[in-house]
């Protein structure tokens, strides 16, 4: 049975069923709702609604506090129909960017190689095409459950079959650990869904970039470098890669060789626990040192929450405007349920 | 009506209450008339109070019971007629000769042309210092150079404008009367006449121009707009309602963007998001007009008839002061209505007041508080509060930061 939710333009509707998420439902019917993680950590995906009964699937109450739910707010990307509904997202729509609606696609594993300290390289071949525009992410399932865990394209999105993601190991995680670094192998099939995400480069700007990874945080950047650098669509990039030691480090080469190719790109890694010939300290006091002011920039961000979190702060410091910072953060939905 | 047999019913919390008390603080005394006495006469000003949001919504949308009446020493500060103080075809008359300019579809059309460059250059002079009163600085200046380019007053300095509208509002809050119901303090109106008679020293050879030369200025408009061909409308019927601009006008939105800044500073998480996500500057300001109501406590009704508000009864003639800021702190509507929160279920204020006399420039208004903390805050997103200094709110009639100090890391 399908319920049917309206958004209150008066104009767009999808139907969704009642084990299926709001967000679910409009992503596939290629309707535009604002999300950044689909697993209830990030809240960018609340919607209030006006009408209609539901029930707040696994919400956390980090995200959507009691006050919220008492003023009949949800998260778009939890909450499951029980009727018809009426609902307005609190974050504006931005028609401006034409998004690809979400399909689900299935693929086999062409790459699994490690390529750093706990951090391997994961390439899929799709069955068919999906089209993401750069710093956008897919679900992958972790095969027999059903469990889905989100991760980054690293490709340049104009490659829509062959997608590449970089993959740290999460001790005890089910789907590194327990998957993609132990019983995963070259052949396997993935199910997949996706393209999804508000982060990313979606149209060519005027003000020159600095972008901030840590760890694999680096996957989503590696994508819009490449697509960047191939449309012209940056006047100037500078990419942070941090870790803590150079075993961390990954696509060093490539980087490189980008650098050199073009000068209007500059790959600065750093290293917080290690002495080299390069630039060392935590990646947030680097990017300080080297720009008194970041007036007229803009910044991508990505990585662990805590470095995303410095970062914006340390942008601030130097007056990076705010609504220039875009920020992806890899919080681990498993560990925010447990606390 | 007799003030001595109402003096006589009035409780000695209300009869000894006085304008300075109110000026400090007027939540606590309000917080009791609300509970107590929702329209109360108060025997130092010589009129009622409503402070509920359901007696002041009542009174300001009953156009038919009552009508606009401006206070004692509002009246004595800008003179008759102006917009606050008459009612009917001659209100309809000002009011068509000020809407125009106002209207969210006209203010669309200009406004971030004519604010948003203002905002830059304020917070320019600013950016470098690493320290400022922004007050001073920024809210002040930017409420005035937005007000007063859109009237056609280029040539009148920024501080120059300051200075007017903090002579005028002295003039205009000096409200106490004696047991005769004579002004207490005759002198604190004497800023005003300065500022007045300095106002039309400078507008009137501009205004002289204008008859001559009509151009796309607020102010040009006022002379022209709906005069038969070759007439220009009476100066006299212009400058009482141009001083009720060049008081509350100037001012309030210096003071809205000053209360949102200092409401975001009681809550360090919402000023963050609201500076990581310039989109909630709109709710941050709706929430500190809510907060801290700029025009506090300066309007009043007059009853044209008999009538009841609230279980009193209140004869023909009877004024009655419309206290918005202190409706607005009303826990019928609001939960802990002292505490600025940005979250809080969003029931509409009433800090623009309501009914035929509802404030005109309240689309400007928003819009100028908007663009200026947009600028502010996307230049200085560093911005701290300095927690060396106290932030002093200030005022009854008009109220929001005496001062606000503000550092940041340059
Ligand atoms: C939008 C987005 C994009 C992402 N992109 C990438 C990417 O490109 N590359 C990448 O490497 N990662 C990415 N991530 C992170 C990724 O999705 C996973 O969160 C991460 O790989 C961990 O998944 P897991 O299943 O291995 O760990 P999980 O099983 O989720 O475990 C996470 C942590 O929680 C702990 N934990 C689990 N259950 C409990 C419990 N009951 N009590 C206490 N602790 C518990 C585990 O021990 C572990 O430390 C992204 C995340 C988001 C939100
Ligand atoms: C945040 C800033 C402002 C606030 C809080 C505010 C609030 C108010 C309030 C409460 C009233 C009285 C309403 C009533 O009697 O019910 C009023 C009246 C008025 N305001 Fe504003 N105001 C602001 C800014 C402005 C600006 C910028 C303009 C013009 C550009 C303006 C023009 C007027 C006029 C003309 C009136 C008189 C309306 C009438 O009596 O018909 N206001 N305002
Ligand atoms: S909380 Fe729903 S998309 Fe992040």
């Amino acid at each position: 049975m399908a319920f049917k939710i309206s958004l209150n333009d008066g104009e767009r509707s999808a139907l969704a069923s009642a084990d299926q998420s709001l967000l679910d439902a409009f992503l596939r019917e290629g309707i535009w709702l604002p999300h950044n993680c689909t697993q209830g950590t990030c809240g960018s995906c609340k919607c209030r609604v006006d009408a209609g009964s539901f029930d707040h699937g696994g919400a956390p109450f980090d995200t959507l506090t009691q006050e919220e739910r008492d003023a009949g707010i949800v998260l778009a990307c939890q909450a499951r129909a029980q009727s018809d509904m009426l609902i307005e997202p609190l974050a504006e729509i931005d028609d401006s960017v034409t998004h690809h609606p979400m399909r689900d696609v299935s693929g086999r594993i062409a790459v699994l190689e490690d390529i750093a300290r706990d951090t391997r390289r994961l390439v899929i071949e799709l069955d068919a095409e999906m089209p993401f525009l750069a710093g956008q992410y897919a679900e992958l399932n972790v095969p027999g459950t059903d469990v889905w865990r989100q991760y980054s394209m690293a490709n340049a999105p104009s490659e829509t079959r062959r997608l590449e993601f970089h993959i740290k190991r999460t001790p005890g995680g089910l789907a590194t650990d327990g998957w993609l670094f132990k019983s995963a192998s070259v052949g396997d099939q993935v199910d997949m869904k996706g393209p999804l995400g508000n982060f990313g480069l979606f149209e060519a700007q005027d003000d020159p970039a600095i972008l901030i990874a840590g760890g694999t945080g680096l996957a989503p950047m590696k994508s819009i470098v490449l697509h960047a650098l191939a449309h012209d669509l940056i006047p100037e990039i500078f990419l942070y890669h941090g870790g803590r030691a150079q075993a961390d480090l990954y696509d060093v080469d490539c980087f490189r060789a980008l650098d050199a190719e073009h000068p209007r790109f500059h790959y600065r890694p750093c290293l917080s626990e290690e002495a080299w010939q390069e630039r060392s300290g935590m990646v947030t006091d680097c990017v300080l040192e080297d720009f008194s002011s970041c007036k007229g920039m803009s910044a991508y961000l990505c990585g662990p929450p805590a470095m995303v979190e410095a970062a914006g702060k340390a942008l601030k410091r130097r007056r990076l405007p705010p609504r220039r910072t875009f920020k992806e953060e890899f919080t681990e939905a498993a560990k925010i349920a447990a606390e | 009506m007799d003030g001595n047999t109402r003096l006589h019913d009035t409780p000695d919390w209300i009869a000894n209450i006085t304008i300075q008390e109110l000026e400090n603080n007027p939540y606590p005394f309000y917080e009791r008339l609300r509970k107590e006495a929702p329209v109360a006469f108060i025997p130092a000003l010589g009129l009622y109070i409503a402070s509920t949001k359901e007696a002041c919504r009542a009174i300001a949308k009953d156009g038919e019971t009552w009508g606009g009446f401006i206070s004692p020493a509002g009246g004595r500060t800008f003179g008759h007629p102006n917009v606050l103080n008459v009612n009917g075809p001659e209100h309809k008359e000002l009011r068509c000769m000020v809407d125009p300019a106002l209207q969210p579809r006209a203010v669309d059309g200009y406004v971030e042309d004519l604010v948003r460059p203002i905002a830059r250059r304020y917070v320019e002079a600013i950016e470098d210092k690493g320290a400022a009163d922004l007050v001073a600085t920024f809210c002040e200046p930017v409420s005035v150079r937005a007000l007063g380019d859109l009237l056609g007053l280029q040539s009148v300095s920024s501080d120059k404008l300051r200075e007017w509208f903090h002579k005028l509002s002295v003039s205009f809050t000096n409200a106490a009367v004696d047991e005769n119901g004579d002004w207490a303090n005759p002198e604190g109106f004497k800023p005003g006449d300065e500022a007045r008679a300095e106002i039309r020293e400078v507008v009137d050879p501009l205004l002289d121009n204008w008859e001559k030369n009509p151009d796309d200025s607020a102010l040009s408009h006022w002379l022209h707009d709906g005069m038969p061909e070759g007439k220009t409308r009476d100066r006299e019927r212009i400058y009482p309602t141009l001083f009720v601009f060049l008081l509350g006008a100037m001012q309030e939105p210096g003071h809205a963007m000053a209360s949102t800044i200092a409401g975001l500073w009681t809550n360090p998480e919402q000023f963050e998001r609201v500076i990581d996500n310039p989109k909630q500057i709109r709710r941050a300001i709706s929430e500190s007009l809510r907060w801290t109501s700029p025009i506090w406590s300066a309007v009043a009704r007059q009853a044209k008839k008999d009538t009841t508000v609230a279980g009193v009864d209140l004869p023909a003639g009877s004024v009655v002061m419309l206290s918005y800021g202190s409706a607005n702190h009303d826990s019928n509507d609001y939960d802990a209505p002292s505490k600025f929160d940005m979250d809080r279920k969003p029931v509409p204020h009433i800090a623009f007041g309501a009914g035929p006399h509802a404030c005109a420039g309240t689309y400007f208004a928003s819009e100028v508080c908007r663009i200026g903390l947009e600028e502010l805050f996307e230049t200085i997103p560093n911005l701290e509060r300095d927690e060396t200094k106290e932030i002093d709110f200030w005022g009854w009639g008009f109220r929001g930061p005496k001062e606000l100090h503000a550092k940041w890391e340059v």
